[in-house]
């Protein structure tokens, strides 16, 4: 049961005084996770932790039964793509992948073939002779991925990889993950970008100040968050007034907001089925006509709202 | 919309040593907000760089607010304000010092310079933070710096290089809607560049993509969105398949991804009532219907491979 | 009305002339340079040996000490060229420190934390930079080379009248000239380094280095070479060479005064052009 899953045990680590995560519990199936949380939550360093950069003050760690404190064995079946965007300065993109992938013991005929597939599963075959240093940010992204993938390793932990990315090599980094995450390999990834991360994650983990506030499938976890938090559904329709009084007939219904250009009604109802069936019948009955509707909160972006709120901000 | 185009391009052709970077540039652009947007390399920043007098042009030229980029760029100057992509700062001095210093570099008075830098530290939400070193801030609060010594001197056009970049959610939004009320409220035009589409969209009336040095496309953002009210995405519970063939027989084209998302367009004569008399027919549900939201995406794809034929 | 919004409005105000633009950078730069205990102390120091000589040319001219101090004004050193050639070159020698401590940290702050975008994407031309960054320096050198030195002049004159004055005003000139060649050397080497080395640490000692390990090359030269032309690289003796020309003193330089000023210049050019090339508003890196 645990070889299959990245486990965390009662995880603290600190800095000093300072907090990095605090008694962190998880377990982290195949397919792609995505860390969420704001800047000093916690991500780089859970990340860190998992492949054994940082040590736990505290706990237990396993990635899919190995100990983070053997990288031998742990970076065979691992590779990490860091935030940061730092390169030998003299090496060129074929150069960078070539020397840090030989460091695992493969053969030179191996190794190119390796080197040349990442480099085309990046789309940086064209470029790979010229140095790092006169990449773009984009191109150096690229070159990053490349380096945590070519040893085709089963786990890959990825920290905004979509960082300076253009919305095509964005497209394509994602098809590319959606790719791997289907043949079985666990990937986590850090993003900001949450509506991205609506479309590409199979599970969240929220972090905020050091600690996991939720943990899942981001429809499981906004439902178990229906009794504080009430499922809001947006309508935009011709007559949103009508729409209001036979919503307030339902005793479900907890609150309905007009939106500021008397088109919408932000619907706040405990019971989702049911307003969902009386919008049918109205819609079907011709007593309005529906621009749009839509569920207002159950994104990632809504549940972050909820749990994490605005902190992180500026001071 | 103003009748002096804000950026004028004259056959404009930039080179690196022997690598011309941009092609050929024509066009008059007036919206208030101008979305950049292209693949790497596409030459959008040096578009930004060259407009600010960073290098010069090998060929043609370029005009802002009318003034020549070749031998006016000290009037171009003096009109603009520029948010770097990269960390911009001066270590060792504190966001206020800083912002005055910059001010007055672009001919404030003194007194003038430090009201305005405050009233700009305020206006970005930077409290006691301000008097703090510069190179003890988080990112988010580097980034407002940028934005309130963009706008400290009042310029009449804002270059935005990636203003979200690397910045959390909560953060982003604020930035957007600064930059939002920004071009609002103070009769500024912006030029904003991203990788983001959700940022351009939010902010932007108009969008120009470039693609390897060439402009491939102008689009007019809102007339889009007038243009794609028949255009539908919807999410299904239950018989996904069952209704996308009712809704084709109805005459709406369809495509269903995953069983539960569906796109169509609305044929003629067929209203969302009918959909809905079709869901309940199949046994389906609708859980979420909206007009299409992606038609920047749509724009930039075709755009990328207009490009291709196009070049 | 009683609820005020605060939102972004446009300047309406006044704008400072365009030239004195570069003055802000000065104004800047010194308001955080006198933060600092040490130099400030240091500059007080520099204007111990002008006190001494001002008290030196006094007490030649002043009746009573000398009778109290049964002084031989015979024997008294005169104040002719030689007096400010000794004057300059120490007070020369204070200023190669000043620059040292303030100069290297100039270029650098800005170029490492990418800041020149900023300044150049304002109605500010790269001349006027490096003119703001030179005057830092400039500034406060000149305090501690010609004005004094101008002020002694002076006070000599006045104490000795007219005639003196009108026979001695290529005293003066040499003073002026003298320091600005200095200040204009120490002031672009400065600049120079602090463009194309990021910590200010390594830059100052890339100063000195260039001083004493030029001035001991050159002088090895010269003795391996038998020639005296070692000192074209050895920037102590190129000033002093060309200071002892305007003051009338023999050189012991060895090189004609001619060469030392193009050896000078060429320097100065050195140094432009190094200045040229690191300051940009963007950098690229060729592949």
């Amino acid at each position: 049961m645990s070889d299959d899953r990245i486990l965390f045990e009662d995880v603290s680590k600190f800095y000093g005084e300072v907090l990095g995560v605090n008694r962190v519990d998880l377990s982290i199936p195949p397919g792609i996770t995505t860390l969420v949380g704001p800047n000093g939550s916690g991500k780089t360093t859970l990340m860190n932790l998992m492949t054994g950069l940082v040590r736990p003050g505290r706990g237990r760690i396993r990635v899919l039964g190995i100990a983070p404190e053997e990288p031998e064995r742990l970076f065979r079946l691992l590779g990490y793509c860091t935030q940061f965007d730092a390169f030998p300065r003299a090496l060129t993109g074929h150069q960078f992948l070539y020397c840090y992938l030989r460091l695992h013991g493969l053969g030179h005929a191996e190794t190119e073939r390796l080197v040349w597939q990442a480099l085309e599963r990046v789309g940086m075959t064209e470029a790979a002779h010229r140095r790092v240093a006169a990449y773009s940010k984009g191109m150096r992204q690229r070159i990053k991925l490349a380096q945590a993938m070519c040893h085709q390793p089963q786990v890959l932990v990825l920290d905004e990889p979509l960082n300076g990315l253009d919305p095509m090599a964005r497209a394509e980094a994602i098809a590319l993950f959606r790719e791997l995450a289907a043949d079985g390999r666990y990937l986590i990834i850090s993003s900001h970008i949450l509506h991205e991360v609506d479309q590409i994650s199979d599970q969240v983990i929220m972090l905020t100040s050091g600690y996991v506030v939720a943990e899942g499938q981001i429809q499981a976890v906004r439902s178990e968050m229906h009794q504080e938090y009430p499922m809001q559904v947006l309508v935009r329709c011709d007559h949103p007034g009508v729409l209001a009084a036979r919503v307030f007939e339902q005793d479900h219904v907890v609150e309905v907001k007009m939106h500021a250009d008397r088109k919408g009604l932000l619907v706040s109802t405990r019971d989702g089925e049911r307003f969902y069936e009386l919008l049918e019948r109205l819609v079907l009955e011709g007593v309005i006509n529906l621009e749009s509707v839509a569920p207002a909160d159950e994104d990632v972006h809504s549940v972050y709202e909820y749990l994490i709120g605005s902190e992180g901000g500026a001071s | 919309m103003d009748a002096k185009p804000v950026i004028e391009l004259v056959g404009l052709e930039v080179c690196f040593g022997e690598r011309t970077i941009l092609k050929n540039l024509e066009g008059k652009f007036s919206g208030r907000a101008i979305g950049l947007l292209g693949p790497n390399g596409a030459g959008k920043s040096t578009l930004i760089n060259t407009l600010m007098g960073f290098y010069p042009p090998a060929k043609g030229t370029a005009r802002v607010f009318g003034h020549d980029i070749r031998t006016g760029i000290r009037s171009v100057r003096r009109l603009i304000g520029y948010m770097p992509e990269n960390e911009s700062f001066i270590a060792g001095m504190s966001a206020v010092e800083f912002i005055r210093f910059m001010a007055e570099l672009a001919g404030l008075p003194p007194e003038a310079a430090l009201e305005r830098a405050h009233e700009a530290l305020f206006y970005v939400g930077l409290g006691e933070a301000r008097y703090r070193k510069l190179e003890e801030y988080s990112l988010g609060m580097k980034q407002l710096v940028k934005l309130a010594q963009a706008i400290a001197h009042g310029p009449q056009l804002l270059f935005l290089d990636e203003p979200t970049n690397g910045l959390d959610p909560p953060a982003r939004q604020r930035m957007i809607r600064l930059i939002r009320d920004v071009r609002e409220r103070g009769n500024l035009h912006l030029i904003l560049c991203s990788h983001l589409l959700r940022d351009v969209e939010e902010c932007c009336e108009e969008v120009l993509i470039l693609k390897e040095g060439r402009i491939v496309q102008y689009s007019n953002l809102e007339e889009e969105r007038r243009a794609n009210r028949r255009f539908l995405e919807l999410e299904i519970e239950g018989d996904g398949e069952a209704f996308a063939a009712a809704a084709k027989d109805l005459g709406c084209e369809c495509a269903l991804s995953a069983g539960r998302r569906l796109k169509t367009v609305l044929a003629d004569g067929v209203e969302v009532r009918d959909l809905y008399r079709t869901a309940a027919q199949c046994g389906a549900r609708i859980r979420r219907l909206s007009h299409k939201r992606d038609s920047l995406e749509d724009i930039f794809l075709k755009a990328m491979s207009n490009g291709n034929g196009g070049s | 009305m009683a609820v005020y919004k605060r939102t972004y409005q446009p300047y309406q105000g006044p704008l400072t002339p365009a030239w004195s633009r570069f003055l802000v950078i000065a104004r800047q730069a010194h308001r955080r340079v006198f933060d600092s205990r040490f130099l400030v102390f240091f500059f007080v120091l520099c204007f111990v040996w002008p006190a001494v000589c001002a008290a030196l040319i006094y007490l030649r001219h002043n009746a009573g000490a000398i009778e109290l101090f049964k002084i031989n004004v015979a024997r008294l050193i005169p104040i002719d060229g030689q007096f400010f050639f000794r004057f300059l070159g120490w007070q020369g020698s204070m200023a190669f420190l000043l620059t040292a401590f303030v100069g290297p940290g100039l270029i650098s702050t800005d170029l490492r934390n990418n800041a020149l975008p900023l300044y150049f994407c304002r109605p500010f031309s790269r001349a006027e930079y490096v003119l703001g960054k030179f005057a830092v320096i400039a500034m406060l050198l000149s305090l501690i080379t010609w004005v004094p030195g101008l002020l002694l002049f002076g006070f000599e004159a006045n104490l000795e009248g007219g005639a003196w004055f009108r026979d001695n005003l290529w005293l003066a000139s040499g003073i002026f000239l003298g320091s600005w060649i200095w200040i204009v050397t120490l002031c672009l080497l400065a600049l120079a380094l602090s463009a194309w080395v990021k910590w200010k640490v390594l830059a100052g000692a890339l100063l000195f280095g260039v001083f004493f390990a030029a001035a001991g090359f050159g002088t090895a030269v010269n003795a391996v070479m038998h020639t005296d032309y070692g000192n074209l690289i050895n920037l102590p003796q190129l000033v002093r060479t060309i200071w002892a020309g305007l003051f009338g003193v023999r050189s012991t330089g060895g090189i004609p005064p001619d060469s030392a000023w193009t050896a000078l210049a060429g320097i100065c050019a050195l140094c432009l052009y190094l200045l040229d090339r690191k300051v940009r508003a963007f950098e690229v890196v060729r592949s």
